[in-house]
């Protein structure tokens, strides 16, 4: 059913790009706005004749914006490489070897990806507290566990059954010792996977609201997710620092997302699991 | 390294130490099957010991927690306690001294027969919680603190009692305020307020079980607001899923052709999936702002709501505008999973049922809707389970506002175990919503058989 596209269907495109996002530039117009243009009649037109930069200097200086940025990398980046290094290895054994219970595995790593976040945060919440792990790194990197670890063995099996068995038993033939063979053919093709794998591990790590918001309460320790939410105030919300903050976290997962898409939507699509 | 003449124990050893090492290499045939299971299993057990720990135990944890009154803010409930408990601190910073005083009071000759029977009582009961080998070697140690101004480790402050002290102590203590209170009232005590505040202290150091058993179910089914909660989140989870769906379908259908560009469609899907929900959850609270918010503006123009001010404080614009934010985020995203699913189906069968004369919508009924079955359903079940759990969005949009009109069963549950601190009620919840979302997954398992596992490729 591969037809060409008309006229109208271009005319569809435009209408669906600019539908999913105008949130994103009505942001990026009111980031630059004074505040007097956020209120009032001003607030509805869609260019300012006053660009200032004032709501993104006062993200950085008047909110510990830098720090929550910093946080959130530290976070993913540790759970990310450990939850895919730990899971290869299952991820492995499960597409490759013979044994039993596998399909049980298999089936209880899955249910584990759906278990909703609140059924496990309160023993986790007093377990952490009881061993004073709350406002720590630590604190977030463990309850992180119960969702990524699950997601990169989903996907990195779904990767590993794609690496054709054949190479590996044509490379032992060939005489190649264990270590060659993993190093020189394993290797090189499950990197793409473990790649794909750990953007998409990273992007949950980096998102995830309710532990970062129970577990690190602490201003030294809070993620970009639970910085900006903070941002409102009791009675008043800042919009303008509030839409700066959004188009700085927004820009660089653009740029992420424009370089990595193939690899993400493969990764979304492989094992049809979400985030 | 030596090639395949290391024996199995070696090789098991090796395994530990570098787990990759021996499930690549290749045993002697007859002996893989062996070895292989053996390699597999040391190879998936850092992994399934780590999910057991955060993810299968806690849930078992929430749902014995469910069974206690637990409540964090409450020394005598911060715990669960099965069986009575004495709280060895608290007990020796009020039985000394109140045997000090009822002999001060003795010696100045204020109700002295009084007084004496309350403190040989006193005694009975110190001596029999002596009696037993495990309280009293606790009771020395916290005592050997407390003589030293510090503090009692948390291992040894509590001893757990029989029943049948813990209900002779409660009793004694018990008649021993009392009869305290009443030689008060007859004759002038030079200490009066000391003596009650620590004899009445006395009773307070037991502690009883905070076992309740399914109370906090049936209290939860017996209220108004979990009903509410929990049909929130239904609303919610069908609304905006099926909303999804249709959409999600449709646009996967129209960009399921070569066309330019076909990079940038990927990208402005991806970004809204990508960003931090709570990001978006709050850039939409801009948009729906009742003064300034430009979306409900244009609802407004458009006649979808009457007034701006309207639409995030009331019950019906509230619950929509949660909705709509929730269909903006993730229709992209179901319409890329669908995609993925259309562009298996073979053009081949579109071309021979054109030349069977078929049309597009039979076309679409008999070939593009079976074959896609799989592909929906796996999608359907993921959005609905996140559907249903549903938390940050709410949470930043709404708070679950206004008059809990969008308030969710996960919010629900946020808020009694971290507002109330009542983890015990909070738990019960949480065990709730996971008793939903394994029957919403157990129903569409069974539609979608065993695709889902067999061959790790869903769709």
């Amino acid at each position: 059913m591969k037809k060409k596209a008309g006229p109208l269907f271009y005319v569809f495109l435009v209408v669906f790009v600019l539908f999913v996002m105008f949130p994103f530039l009505w942001m990026l117009i009111s980031s630059i706005k004074p505040l007097t243009e956020l209120f009032g009649d001003k607030a509805f037109t869609p260019y300012t004749n006053h660009p200032t930069f004032k709501s993104y200097v006062s993200v950085f200086v008047d909110y510990p914006f830098l720090r929550y940025l910093w946080n959130s990398a530290v976070v993913a980046t540790i759970t990310t490489v450990y939850t895919v290094t730990v899971a290869s290895f299952a991820a492995y054994a499960i597409a490759r070897l013979d044994f039993r219970g596998k399909t049980f595995i298999l089936g209880l790593v899955l249910s584990v990806t759906m278990f909703p976040q609140i059924a496990t945060i309160s023993p986790i919440y007093i377990f952490l507290k009881n061993l004073g792990l709350t406002n720590s790194y630590l604190g977030l990197i463990i309850p992180y566990t119960t969702f990524t670890l699950p997601l990169s063995i989903w996907l990195l099996v779904t990767f590993f059954r794609k690496i054709p068995s054949d190479l590996e038993e044509a490379a032992k033939i060939d005489g190649a010792t264990l270590m060659q063979t993993y190093w020189k053919v394993i290797m090189p093709l499950a990197v793409p996977g473990m790649f794909t794998t750990a953007i998409l591990v990273f992007i949950a790590a980096w998102n995830e609201f309710l532990f970062a918001l129970t577990i690190n309460t602490e201003e030294k320790y809070k993620t970009v997710p639970i910085g900006i939410a903070m941002f409102q105030g009791q009675f008043t919300i800042p919009w303008g620092e509030i839409a700066a903050a959004t188009v700085v976290v927004t820009v660089p997962l653009v740029i992420m997302v424009l370089v990595f898409q193939r690899r993400i939507v493969s990764g979304l699509t492989s094992g049809s699991v979400k985030e | 390294m030596k090639n395949g003449g290391i024996n199995g124990q070696n090789d098991l050893e090796l395994g530990k130490k570098n787990p990759q090492l021996t499930t690549l290499r290749k045993e002697p045939k007859q002996k893989k099957a062996f070895s292989e299971g053996k390699a597999g299993y040391l190879l998936i057990a850092p992994a399934m010991i780590l999910i057991f720990l955060v993810a299968v135990w806690p849930v078992l944890q929430s749902f014995y927690f469910s069974l206690f009154d637990l409540r964090l803010n409450n020394p005598t409930k911060s715990e669960v306690h099965l069986s009575y408990n004495v709280d060895l601190e608290r007990y020796l910073n009020n039985y000394p001294f109140l045997v000090t005083a009822l002999d001060n009071e003795i010696r100045e000759g204020n109700a002295a027969e009084q007084l004496e029977a309350a403190k040989s009582e006193l005694k009975a009961i110190d001596d029999k919680l002596q009696k037993d080998g495990e309280v009293k070697s606790q009771y020395d140690a916290v005592n050997d603190k407390l003589m030293n101004f510090e503090q009692p480790g948390t291992d040894i402050r509590m001893v757990e009692v029989d029943r049948d002290i813990a209900e002779d102590y409660l009793k004694t203590t018990d008649s021993i305020l009392t009869s305290l209170k009443k030689a008060a009232k007859e004759t002038k005590l030079s200490q009066e307020d000391k003596i009650i505040g620590l004899a009445s202290g006395l009773k307070d150091s037991i502690i009883k079980p905070n076992f309740i058993g399914l109370k906090h179910y049936k209290d939860n089914f017996g209220d108004t607001r979990m009903w509410k909660a929990l049909g929130n989140t239904m609303t919610f989870t069908i609304i905006s899923v099926a909303a999804e769906l249709i959409l999600g379908l449709a646009i996967a259908l129209l960009i399921n052709k070569a066309f330019f560009g076909r990079g940038l469609i990927r990208a402005s899907i991806l970004i809204p999936w990508a960003i931090p929900t709570a990001v978006s959850a709050l850039m939409w609270k801009f948009l729906y702002d009742g003064q300034n918010g430009i979306i409900a503006k244009i609802f407004e123009d458009v006649g979808l709501i009457n007034k701006m001010s309207n639409l995030l404080v009331t019950d019906t614009g509230a619950m929509f505008a949660v909705i709509f934010t929730d269909v903006w985020k993730t229709t992209p995203y179901m319409a890329l999973l669908i995609l993925a699913g259309l562009q298996t189906i073979p053009s081949s069968l579109y071309e021979a049922s054109a030349i069977d004369g078929a049309g597009r919508w039979k076309q679409f009924t008999t070939i593009t809707l079976p074959l896609l079955k799989s592909s929906i359903l796996v999608a359907l079940l993921f959005r609905t389970l996140d559907a249903f759990r549903v938390f940050d969005l709410i949470y930043v949009l709404t708070g679950g506002g206004p008059a809990n009109s969008t308030e969710t069963i996960s919010i629900l549950a946020y808020k009694v175990m971290f507002s109330q601190t009542n983890f015990g009620e909070g738990s019960a919840l949480a065990v709730i919503v996971f008793i939903c979302v394994a029957i919403i997954s157990m129903l569409y398992i069974k539609f979608l058989g065993k695709d889902l596992l067999n061959d790790g490729r869903g769709n």
